[in-house]
């Protein structure tokens, strides 16, 4: 895939998966792992450039006697997932237009 | 291998790094070994997950910016004394240049590697010159009563035409590999500055 749209396809991932509760690392992970695999290096780089963005809240809570960070999703963050959603179903669109007009083809 | 030793790699690793982004990093992979072993995953397990101390320093050292490197490991580590602020003044004459020197240095590497680059796409660019020029201008030949002369330029043209093909893919194999080469570079530039500080 290409690199630039793996990237911004990562990020609303990340934010799908704090979409509905607070999550940490590694539950990110294991939550996207049926669809895409991350690593833990591209997942700190991708949290990071996320809370610069102001898409995400991080606060440190106590866990089991050690500290776990929980990230939290904003409305910024929330909008780019609705942004998201609406670019795509377009996208989506194109693509039923593309393969039905192979088809009709198939069938001539 | 143990999660303490891995980290402890690590850091090793990474110890000309600024200190706030490097402890950071290290809790955070800290907390995701932890957190794997909570799911049920050994410590060994867990640590193999994540990647062999090499990769992970790697992908960490390409991520952070070279400036900030520089920056750090040419910040003072401690309140320098006067005779040490009078010798660096005093030494500038020397220093100075040699520091401009590396940094041009590695900026004339980056300008070679990429001016070989576009020699080849400009090679590229002059055969699909040649070949455009050689079918029109032939068959301006042909149309000319210059039949067999203006044949042999049309296949020349062709001819150019068939190269170009090739020199595209040529090129673009060489451009690619070249990108991938510039990285490298600059993550064993990044590493070097980052291994100096622990031969002092």
């Amino acid at each position: 895939m290409d690199i630039q749209l793996k990237r911004g396809l990562l990020d609303v991932c990340v934010l799908a998966a704090i979409k509905n509760e607070d999550s940490y690392g590694y539950k990110i992970i294991k939550d996207m792992k049926p669809y895409i695999e991350l690593s833990e290096s591209t997942l700190y780089t991708i949290l990071k450039r996320l809370e610069a963005a102001n898409m995400l809240t991080v606060r440190t809570a106590e866990h089991g006697g050690r500290l776990r960070k929980y990230y939290r999703i904003t409305n910024k963050g929330l909008k780019r997932i609705e942004d998201f959603q609406r670019e795509w179903s377009e996208i989506l669109s194109i693509y039923k237009f593309v393969t039905k007009e192979d088809n009709r083809h198939d069938e001539a | 291998m143990t999660k303490l030793k891995f980290l402890f790699s690590l850091r090793d690793q990474l110890s000309g790094l600024p200190e706030e982004e490097l402890e950071e990093r290290i809790s955070f992979y800290s907390e995701m070994i932890e957190d794997r072993m909570e799911d049920g995953l050994s410590e060994e397990e867990a640590v193999a997950e994540i990647g062999s101390v090499e990769e992970v320093a790697s992908q960490i050292i390409s991520d952070i910016p070279l400036s900030k490197i520089a920056l750090e490991k040419i910040q003072p580590k401690r309140q320098l004394k006067m005779w040490e602020i009078l010798l660096l003044a005093l030494g500038a004459p020397v220093w100075l240049p040699l520091l401009i020197s590396a940094v041009a240095v590695i900026f004339s590497v980056y300008v070679v590697l990429w001016s070989v680059i576009i020699s080849l796409w400009a090679v590229f660019g002059s055969v699909i010159a040649c070949a455009f020029a050689g079918i029109v201008s032939g068959i301006g030949f042909m149309i000319g009563a210059n039949g067999l002369t203006g044949a042999a330029m049309v296949a020349a043209g062709i001819v150019c035409a068939g190269l170009s093909i090739f020199l595209f893919y040529g090129c673009m194999a060489a451009t690619n590999g070249t990108i991938r080469l510039a990285k490298i570079l600059m993550l064993g530039i990044k590493k070097c500055f980052i291994r100096k500080v622990d031969t002092q």
